[in-house]
């Protein structure tokens, strides 16, 4: 429906965007992504005619853009803007029925077809209470639905949204998507959006834009990898899949601090979840971080994954081998300090609680941050607890939480200090 | 829309009684009845008081047409038929026609200055097929200043017309002849050609951009608002003068009483801007003894408008 050639846009001399194309039509919701002046609102105003393509051509149902009247380009092209103004005090009512504008001849007059056009439109975006309200009376989530009703009164066959819920709380941004989403079943919706986790949930497709270009294009699983993310917003993240949807889920990783110093190898025994933020922080403090042995299906490898600590794993469910304890005991010889959370303990990981032992390894440090009576952890019929109070009685400090145990873990390897 | 109709009504009554009563009302006290007997009345009536109070009612309109046109076009409450440089182009023009002319022409000049300027603001601030509305307002600013200080210059260098020249500046209907009506009557149609584009001033008001959204074609349309009010300031310039307050109070005054939609504050406002300048002439030449109209309007308008605000933020 609608379909963009090879369009280069600048504003005077500054050029914004060269030499995109892509086209969409009915049924599509679109993203459009990308870092602060890439270009996404550019790209929506030139679909909305209010920039001009220095070069390349828009076609809308293959007319070009330009050869259409004001009035006919906003019968088939709605916009919703970022925030809208609310100027004078209008009731909502009469809002929405400018939406009609482009269809009412200027000596016409609104008729019932127009009214019930608004009615629906008040009725899909959840505001029919409101229309006697003046639109400064209502809150900034309450006036964007108005401006969609608005927009949705122009019986548009593709909707733009500029980031449509940048100003809004949690609840209205996905109340306001989810709407969208449901629209875009019968009309084409093309979407600017800040939030990769909102792009990635709701739209059928993504476009990245970065340096003039679109970077990628595609299903958001294809768009929305490390590596793009990583070469357009400059940062590392991880993706994952998000456990209720499948869509890509993209979690920005903590920046590793050079200046940390720490030095030398420090092992985690950790598992079900337990150890992620242990890692990142000792990770983001500078230490070469080692860690196993871990299931391949807990949130912990995911994490070490992520961050490229290696990782002594086994397949699911199933108990530690003696070919990954041959493993974990070269690492354990190479670490100078061993971190060990408290976790939960059962047949499946006590292994590595034994070897620990059996191995004498010096400089434990056990983190412990559970609260009183939180429940049992020990699944082991004490063989657990036994183990634990053993290490403990042999000098493992026991810390309560995440910098103190980095603390402890700084003084054990400043004991042993880096040969570099 | 429809529930503003008996208001619309009841403000039309009032333009009908405001003309018969002002016409009564005068130094020289005739009653209707006397009318058809006494000649020298007569003359009074048709030939000094109604014109007088007819073309104050055109210019009333007018004021208050282009007053609701600036403020939505320009979506500030602050705007004015004089803000586009109408009222320093006006004035010089006539101070032109004062000093040089002797006053002749002072008509023809104080409109076509008026005119000049909006021309001279709009040039400007075109870029590329262009027009952004705060360059307009800037450059209107600007050139209304530059004017002013020519005026200044020939003011101060007068002599003897200083007095014409301030007189005419406060405004006024002292000097008003059927000839001023009749060209005042061109107030009416371009007013209410206006009416055509209140649902553009609608869409208007909530954002340049949101109008180019909905179909409006924005430079044609500022284009055609500039025009015709520019048109209808400088015929209101040219007949009474420059009088303040009208233009901006009135339409302020409506918004508070029948709301923001344009295709009825626009005839609201027309009525009560007519309204509100000749009983405001009818002060200035009974109880005021001649003082400008100006000076009355806003006396007795400006703290009226107050107790107006202050009341609407109290609720």
């Amino acid at each position: 429906m609608i379909e963009l050639r090879d369009v280069d846009l600048a504003y005077g001399a500054r050029k914004v965007l060269e030499q995109i194309s892509f086209q969409t039509g009915k049924g599509e919701f679109l993203g459009i992504i990308g870092p602060n002046g890439s270009g996404k609102t550019t790209l929506l105003k030139a679909i909305s005619r209010i920039v001009t393509p220095s070069d390349g051509a828009i076609l809308l149902d293959d007319l070009v853009l330009e050869t259409l009247s004001p009035r006919e380009l906003s019968r088939c092209i709605a916009v919703v803007p970022q925030a809208a103004d609310s100027g004078f005090d209008f009731p909502v009512r009469d809002v929405v029925m400018m939406g009609r504008y482009p269809h009412i001849g200027r000596f016409g007059s609104e008729k019932d077809k127009d009214r019930d056009i608004c009615r629906k439109a008040m009725e899909t975006t959840g505001i029919t209470h409101l229309a006697d309200r003046s639109i400064r009376e209502i809150s900034g989530g309450e006036l964007q639905r108005v401006i969609i009703a608005r927009a949705l009164a122009q019986e548009p066959r593709l909707l733009l949204l500029d980031e449509p819920t940048a100003h809004l709380d949690l609840g209205q941004q996905i109340g306001i998507l989810q709407t969208m989403r449901e629209l875009s079943r019968t009309i084409a919706v093309i979407g600017v959006f800040h939030d990769l986790n909102h792009a990635a949930h709701f739209c059928d497709r993504l476009i990245l834009l970065h340096n003039y270009r679109i970077l990628a294009m595609g299903e958001p699983a294809a768009v929305l990898t490390p590596d793009t993310i990583r070469t357009a917003f400059e940062i590392a993240v991880t993706v994952r899949k998000n456990p209720f949807t499948g869509h890509p889920f993209i979690s920005p990783l903590p920046v590793p601090d050079d200046g940390a110093g720490g030095c030398g190898n420090v092992h985690v025994i950790c598992g079900g979840g337990e150890g992620s933020a242990l890692l990142q922080a000792l990770h983001a403090g500078g230490y070469l971080v080692t860690t196993g042995v871990l299931a391949v299906n807990d949130t912990d490898y995911t994490t070490a994954a992520a961050l490229g600590i290696p990782c002594i794993s086994e397949p699911p469910f199933s108990p530690v081998t003696g070919r990954s304890l041959g493993e974990l005991s070269l690492m354990l010889k190479d670490a100078r300090a061993v971190v060990m959370t408290r976790g939960l303990w059962g047949p499946g990981n006590i292994g590595n609680l034994h070897f620990l032992e059996s191995a004498r390894v010096r400089g434990i440090v056990i983190l412990d941050d559970r609260q009183e009576g939180e429940g049992a952890w020990d699944f082991t019929g004490g063989e657990a607890a036994a183990a634990l109070s053993r290490l403990a009685a042999d000098g493992a400090i026991i810390v309560r939480d995440i910098p103190s145990a980095l603390a402890a873990v700084a003084a054990i390897t400043r004991e042993d200090p880096c040969r570099t | 829309m429809q529930k503003s109709t008996p208001f619309l009504i009841l403000l039309f009554l009032a333009v009908v009684a405001s003309v018969l009563v002002c016409t009564v009302v005068g130094p020289a006290g005739i009653p209707y009845l006397g009318l058809a007997a006494d000649e020298s009345a007569s003359i009074i009536i048709f030939s000094v008081r109604l014109p007088r109070v007819i073309a104050a009612l055109l210019v009333g309109f007018g004021l208050a047409a282009a007053g609701v046109v600036m403020q939505g076009m320009f979506r500030n409450s602050m705007a004015d038929p004089y803000l586009l440089g109408t009222s320093a182009g006006g004035a010089l023009g006539a101070s032109l026609a004062i000093i040089f002319l002797n006053g002749a022409f002072r008509w023809m000049l104080a409109f076509t200055g008026c005119i000049g300027a909006t021309f001279l603001v709009y040039g400007i601030s075109r870029q590329g097929g262009r027009m952004p509305v705060e360059q307009l307002l800037l450059t209107g600013i600007a050139v209304s200043m530059f004017l002013s200080a020519i005026l200044s210059f020939l003011m101060y260098s007068a002599g003897k017309s200083l007095h014409q020249i301030f007189m005419w500046l406060m405004g006024g209907f002292w000097n008003i002849s059927w000839t001023d009506v009749w060209i005042g009557l061109l107030i009416i149609p371009a007013s209410l050609s206006l009416l055509l584009f209140s649902r553009e001033l609608n869409i208007f008001s909530l954002g340049e951009e949101d109008a180019i959204h909905l179909g409006v074609d924005t430079e044609l349309f500022k284009k055609m608002l500039l025009l015709v009010s520019s048109f209808i300031t400088g015929l209101a310039v040219a007949i009474a003068g420059i009088i303040g307050f009208i233009g901006l109070i009135t339409p302020h005054l409506m918004r508070l009483v029948v709301g923001p939609d344009h295709r009825v504050l626009l005839p609201a406002s027309m009525m009560a801007g007519g309204i509100l300048l000749v009983f405001s002439d009818t002060l200035a030449r009974t109880v005021g003894n001649e003082v400008p109209v100006g000076v009355v309007t806003a006396f007795f308008g400006a703290p009226f408008f107050i107790f107006l605000l202050k009341r609407r933020y109290m609720r």
